[in-house]
């Protein structure tokens, strides 16, 4: 099983209490409140992470993107590939990714993409999302096409990979007279396409049909199963056979050189399961982005909101793993065996976890449980 | 009311199959209605129809009516429903729109005048207010939504038959596919169409425009921009009143309505 690194950038900056005063961190606690010069320090600091999990073994470094939000300043997903791939040297460079649905030049999406892995000398692995409904308010786009779209614009970002131009495309959301982009990526025919999924069994089915490695975010284990069996039913359609190469998952982990250490740097991720994603429904899933089979199943798959559960809860339900780094090894063999997957993403950094926790942590991983998990 | 029960009807359109309510008497009357769907034939409707045959379909993607998911604005429901007037035989009815169904209406008359007779506009949406905002409806919980809806829920004489029972399963599946249909038609621009105001000029028809003074959703401005841009239109507002004159002052909106339609306008 490989490891990756992932930090979603945060820019955990202002008292607590302030932001406790507006109805959700995002779209609404007021910008007055983003501090430019720690913020222009931390990417530095970020940046940095980045590189040295690069230099540590980690099989490859996950960025995002969000918007309006202190949870996550990474606010360009192709910029930051753009720049590791410039200056880390080995590690696979995972986009998850880039929010097809509010993108309106899907052209210009799949050149960027494309100078990203040619500097990166053919390294990016090249996740398309849908995005959350706080990334649909940012950018007005209507909820009711957040499929359409998705899916519209992964077909012309292949195109545009795949064919050769000058071709046209006019579609229902996407209209282009003359494409014929002078950028196109390394790895022929393109770079491998990842996507995430949380509750949608219409995203698992679409990525098994098309091989696409799938990774579930922070949901129960039998949940995860159950959208894996949609991606396995997805796979059958076309007589693709599933290999856990196909599956991922994402977890929040920390290692330290005690358990209390690490136990205590684990207290970090209970910011990103609560506070950052308090707010209205109408904010994460805004009217129509989800069918009423997703919405459903979207209920089941939360039957208890992460914000509702304590630290305890969320260590004992695998949604964080905090230990040394022989304890965090076994904890990542026991999902692997729950789960069949070739893919852990570590959200590995988050909220006030400083510096130097975070790069001892990613120096231990990478010497340490990067290799015991190797064989698996 | 002397016409008898209203009855329910289907009329299909342009493949879409429309389900509408229909009672009364005399000169036709095809009343649009807002976001909140076809709440039937309610207190105003029924004096209404004492006086005019009303026809009030349920829009396309709302209610009982069939799904038409290849709109993507309100002129497209503006055409359709002047497909509707042919379709139904009306002949060349009188035209109320509410809210989402009143800029309907506008677009309609700015389309094809000559297909209409007398226009009513209640509370529309459609032009973009030069001071303020139209409030955010999907920003918002439905829950939070509807207190916001009307001046004060406690004087609304249909409140408790309206909104009193707790909405059932298949009615909260019902309100959010309305909902769904509503945010294919006015997500972008929002809830406007910043080019109506150099048609409405176009709509000599007489026009009557109402407005709630403490309407929370469209502001009462707009009432005044349409007031202007329509060549023969009076604007009157109604005092303690939010966006839903029909149903919070039904006896007053209702006398409004066929004042304005059975007297003489002036030139």
């Amino acid at each position: 099983m490989k490891l990756y690194y992932f930090s979603e950038m945060p820019h955990h900056e202002f008292p607590d209490a302030e932001g406790e005063k507006y109805p959700s961190l995002r779209l609404e606690f007021p910008n007055r409140f983003f501090d430019r010069d720690k913020a222009a320090a931390n990417y530095q600091r970020y940046l940095d992470e980045y590189e040295a999990a690069d230099q540590a073994g980690f099989e490859g470094l996950m960025i995002n993107e969000h918007h309006s939000t202190p949870s996550c300043v990474n606010v360009g997903v192709n910029m930051t590939a753009a720049i590791l791939a410039r200056i880390t040297r080995r590690a696979k460079i995972l986009l998850l990714g880039n929010i097809l649905p509010v993108e309106d030049n899907p052209v210009r999406l799949s050149e960027q993409i494309a100078m990203a892995d040619l500097i990166s000398g053919g390294r990016v692995l090249s996740g398309f999302v849908r995005g959350i409904g706080v990334e649909t308010w940012w950018s007005n786009t209507n909820p009711i096409h957040n499929r359409g779209r998705f899916e519209e614009c992964h077909d012309l970002i292949l195109k545009c990979w795949t064919e050769p131009g000058p071709f046209r495309w006019e579609g229902r959301h996407y209209h282009f007279r003359h494409v014929n982009p002078w950028c196109l990526p390394l790895q022929k025919p393109h770079p491998p396409i990842w996507t995430p999924g949380s509750a949608s069994p219409e995203t698992a089915v679409w990525a098994g049909r098309r091989g696409y490695t799938y990774v579930p975010f922070l949901v129960p284990f039998e949940i995860a199963r159950e959208l894996f069996d949609y991606y396995r039913q997805g796979a059958a359609e076309v007589g693709r056979t599933v290999t856990p190469e196909n599956l991922g998952f994402l977890i929040c982990s920390v290692t330290a050189d005690t358990k209390e250490k690490a136990l205590e740097a684990g207290r970090h991720f209970v910011w990103r399961m609560g506070p950052t994603l308090r707010g209205p429904s109408e904010f994460m899933a805004p009217v129509g982005m989800r069918s009423r089979a997703g919405s459903q199943f979207a209920l089941r798959a939360r039957p208890r909101a992460l914000s509702s559960m304590s630290y305890d809860e969320l260590l004992k339900n695998h949604f964080i793993i905090a230990g040394t780094p022989d304890e965090v090894a076994d904890r990542f063999a026991f999902v692997q065996r729950e789960l069949g997957i070739g893919h852990l993403l570590l959200e590995a950094q988050e909220s006030r976890m400083d510096h130097a926790t975070t790069m001892r942590s990613i120096e231990l991983m990478g010497a340490k449980v990067v290799p015991a998990v190797a064989t698996l | 009311m002397s016409a008898g029960r209203p009855r329910e009807e289907t009329i299909t359109v342009g493949g879409v199959a429309i389900d509408a309510w229909v009672g009364g008497q005399g000169h036709p009357l095809l009343v649009l209605h807002g976001a909140g769907g076809n709440r039937g034939f309610t207190q105003w409707m029924q004096r209404v129809a004492e006086r005019f045959t009303v026809w009030a379909p349920t829009h396309p993607g709302f209610g009982r009516s069939g799904d038409a998911e290849w709109m993507e604005g309100i002129d497209d429901l503006a055409q359709f429903h002047l497909w509707f007037i042919d379709a139904a035989g009306l002949g060349r009815p009188h035209l109320l729109g509410h809210s989402i169904g009143g800029w309907a209406a506008a677009e309609m008359a700015a389309m094809s005048p000559g297909a209409i007779d007398r226009l009513v506009l209640v509370a529309p949406a459609g032009l973009k207010p030069t001071q303020g905002e139209i409030l955010d409806i999907f920003y918002i919980p439905p829950a939070q939504l509807l207190p916001l809806t009307v001046h004060d829920p406690k004087t609304v004489p249909e409140w408790d038959t309206l909104f009193g029972q707790a909405p059932t399963p298949e009615q909260l599946a019902a309100a959010e596919r309305g909902r769904e249909m509503t945010a294919r038609l006015t997500w972008k621009p929002y809830m406007h169409n910043p080019r109506l105001a150099r048609f409405l000029p176009r709509v000599t028809n007489p026009a009557l425009i109402v407005w709630g003074r403490e309407d929370r959703i469209v502001p009462v401005e707009c009432g005044e921009q349409y007031r202007r841009l329509l060549p023969r239109a009076t604007l009157s507002v109604l005092e303690r009143c939010g966006h839903l004159p029909p149903i919070e002052q039904p006896e007053a909106f209702a006398r409004l309505v066929i004042d304005f339609l059975e007297g003489e306008t002036r030139r």
